[in-house]
C-alpha cells in the first residue's frame, strides 16, 4: 500500500517528540513530595484539567476503537460518547459523589473507602482498581505501536515476521517513562497541555479534510448500504438495548469512578473547580467518537474490502496512510502520538498511584516513609508498570471489538467501585460486608466472560451471551450485595467500636 | 436521522475548534500559575531520611 509519510513528516514527529521530552523533564525540580507527584500539590486550575482531562481520555487506543465502531456500527457507533457527555454533565452540574470524594481531601477513590468500610475494604478496593485498570490500559501500547506502523504504509502481515512492533511499541515506552518517573504528576498536566493543542489540531484538520475531500453524503450513503437503519439508531442494532444499556452504567461508572478521570478532580484547586472541568469537558466525549467514527466511516466509504483485510481495527489507519498529503500526514503522526502519550503517561501515573497509596498503605501504617523515599517508591512502581505494558501488550491475543474489551475489563472494578462510592456518600447503613460481597460479585462476571472468551470449548458460549449482558449483571449484582450483604450486617452483628 | 449526526459532527467540529483555541491561551497561564505556587510552597523541598 502506498504511504504519503516522507522526512518532512518525520521531520514534523520528530520535533514534537522534542518538544515533549523537554517540556515533561523541565517541571521535575518541582517534585518535592508525594502529594506534588500524585496530585500535582493539587494547584491544578480549571484549563489545564480541562486539557489534562480531554488529552488524558484520548489515546490512540480511543481514536482505534471508536473508528472501528464507526466502521463497524456506523454513526451509532459514536453513542457511548453521547452517553458520557450526558453523565460527566449531570455529575458536574449537580456533584454527585465528586464534591464528598473531593471535600474529603484524599489522593485516591479507595483513601476514601477507607474511612467508612475499613483497612480491607480499601486494599481489596486497590487490588481491583489496578487489575481492572491494568488489563484494561494493557493493549494501550499494543494498539499504538499498531496505528503507527500502520499509518507510516507497513504491512500488517509482517508485523508477525518482524520486529517493527516491538521496537515501535519500545521506543514509545520508553519516552513516556522517561518524563512520567521523574516528573510524576507535574509532567504528566505540562505534556498533556502540549498534546491537547496538537491532537486537537490534527483532529480538527483532517476532519475538515475529509468533509472536503470526501463529503458528507459518501458517508451517510456508505452506512446506509452496510448497516441499513441501524447505521444511524443504536435501537435498531442487533442486541441494541443491550448495547445501550451496558454504556448508559458504564459512562456513569467511569464518570464517577474512573481514576484516570478521578484524579483530575482529585488534583484540583477546588471542588467547585473540579465540578467546572466536568461540565466544560463534556461535550468533549461526544466529539472523541463522532470525530474518529467519522474516520473510520469514511474507510468505509472509500476503501475496498481487499484492502481493509479481516482486521476491522485496521481501516481506519489504512484509509489515513493513503488519504492524507505528505505533511499532513506528519501532524496526523505528532498529533496520535501526542494522544497516546499523554493517555499512556497518565495512566501509568493513575495505577502506579493506587498501588503506593492503597496497596502498599499496609506496609507505611506501623513506620511513616519519608517524602522522599515515597517519591522513588512511587517512580519505581510507574517504571514496573511499562514493563508490564511492554510483554502484555505483546502476549494478549485481542479478540472482539476492542472497545467490548476495554469496556469488560473497565468493568471489573468500575462496577463495585461505583456501588461503593454512592453508597459511601449516600447510605448511611452502608458497611464492609456489602462492599465486600459488591467487590467480588462486580469483579467475577467480567472476569468469567474474559475467561471463557479465551477458553476453546467455551468461546462460543461466551459469544452467544456477549460483553453486554456479562456487563450489565456486574452492575446489577454488584448493587444487589451491596444491599444485601449490609442490610445482614446490620441485623446479625452487634454493633461494636469502630465499626465499618 | 443523517440530519441530527450531520449536526452534531458541525456542532463537534466547531466547538472544538473554539475550545482548542480558549483553553490553549488560558491553560498557558495556569500552567505559569502552578509552578509559581508550587515553588513559594515551603514544605517542597524534599525531606532528608
Amino acid at each position: 500500500m502506498l504511504t504519503h509519510f516522507t522526512f518532512l513528516d518525520a521531520g514534523i514527529v520528530g520535533l514534537y517528540l522534542l518538544l515533549t521530552i523537554i517540556a515533561g523533564l523541565a517541571v521535575r525540580k518541582y517534585v518535592g513530595k508525594v502529594e506534588h507527584y500524585l496530585v500535582a500539590g493539587r494547584e491544578m486550575n480549571l484549563y489545564l484539567g480541562i486539557a489534562s482531562l480531554a488529552a488524558t481520555e484520548f489515546g490512540i487506543v480511543t481514536c482505534m476503537y471508536t473508528a472501528q465502531n464507526g466502521f463497524k456500527m456506523g454513526f451509532a457507533g459514536s453513542t457511548p460518547g453521547i452517553l458520557q457527555t450526558i453523565a460527566m454533565l449531570v455529575v458536574g452540574i449537580t456533584g454527585f459523589c465528586i464534591k464528598p470524594l473531593r471535600d474529603a481531601g484524599v489522593m485516591t477513590i479507595p483513601e476514601l473507602f477507607e474511612k467508612r468500610f475499613g483497612p480491607t475494604i480499601r486494599w481489596l478496593a486497590g487490588v481491583v482498581i489496578v487489575l481492572g485498570g491494568l488489563l484494561n490500559m494493557g493493549v494501550f501500547l499494543r494498539t499504538g505501536g499498531e496505528f503507527l506502523l500502520l499509518t507510516a504504509g507497513f504491512d500488517p502481515q509482517a508485523f508477525a515476521q518482524s520486529y517493527h512492533l516491538e521496537i515501535m511499541m519500545t521506543i514509545l515506552l520508553v519516552i513516556v517513562a522517561l518524563y512520567t518517573v521523574l516528573g510524576g504528576m507535574l509532567s504528566v498536566l505540562v505534556t498533556d497541555f502540549l498534546q491537547f493543542i496538537i491532537m486537537s489540531l490534527s483532529m480538527l484538520v483532517i476532519t475538515v479534510l475529509i468533509f472536503v475531500k470526501i463529503g458528507w453524503t459518501p458517508l451517510v450513503e456508505a452506512v446506509q448500504k452496510h448497516h441499513g437503519a441501524a447505521g444511524f439508531n443504536p435501537f435498531l442494532m442487533e442486541r441494541g438495548w443491550e448495547f445501550v444499556l451496558f454504556n448508559l452504567c458504564l459512562q456513569f461508572a467511569v464518570v464517577l469512578t474512573w481514576q484516570a478521570v478521578i484524579q483530575r478532580i482529585l488534583s484540583a484547586k477546588s471542588t467547585k473547580t473540579g465540578k467546572q472541568i466536568y461540565m466544560h469537558t463534556s461535550f468533549f466525549f461526544t466529539a472523541r467518537f463522532l470525530i474518529p467514527g467519522l474516520w473510520g466511516i469514511a474507510a468505509l466509504a472509500t476503501l475496498t474490502p481487499e484492502q481493509i483485510g479481516e482486521n476491522t481495527l485496521y481501516a481506519m489507519p489504512k484509509f489515513l496512510s493513503t488519504f492524507l498529503p505528505t505533511g499532513l500526514m506528519g501532524i496526523l503522526i505528532a498529533g496520535m502520538l501526542a494522544a497516546d502519550m499523554s493517555t499512556d503517561s497518565a495512566y501509568m501515573l493513575t495505577w502506579g498511584g493506587v498501588i503506593y497509596n492503597d496497596i502498599l498503605a499496609p506496609f507505611r501504617r506501623n513506620k511513616q516513609w519519608s517524602e522522599k523515599k515515597g517519591v522513588l517508591i512511587n517512580r519505581f512502581i510507574v517504571g514496573c508498570i511499562g514493563m508490564f505494558l511492554l510483554f502484555y501488550g505483546l502476549w494478549y491475543p485481542l479478540k472482539g471489538n476492542l472497545w467490548d474489551y476495554l469496556g469488560v475489563t473497565g468493568t471489573i472494578y468500575l462496577s463495585s467501585m461505583s456501588v461503593l462510592l454512592i453508597a459511601c456518600c449516600y447510605w448511611k447503613d452502608a458497611n464492609n460486608w456489602g462492599a465486600m460481597g459488591s467487590i467480588i460479585l462486580g469483579a467475577l462476571f467480567p472476569i468469567g466472560f474474559l475467561v471463557l472468551q479465551q477458553l476453546p470449548a467455551t468461546a462460543e458460549w461466551a459469544q452467544h451471551v456477549g460483553p453486554y449482558k456479562s456487563g450489565i449483571a456486574s452492575y446489577l449484582a454488584s448493587g444487589t450485595a451491596m444491599i444485601i450483604g449490609s442490610l445482614l450486617k446490620k441485623f446479625l452483628v452487634k454493633k461494636k467500636e469502630p465499626s465499618y | 436521522m443523517s440530519y441530527f449526526w450531520l449536526l452534531l459532527a458541525l456542532f463537534c467540529i466547531v466547538w472544538y475548534s473554539i475550545m482548542t483555541f480558549y483553553v490553549g491561551v488560558r491553560g498557558f497561564f495556569d500552567i505559569k500559575e502552578m509552578l509559581l505556587a508550587l515553588k513559594s510552597d515551603e514544605t517542597s523541598p524534599v525531606e532528608e531520611e
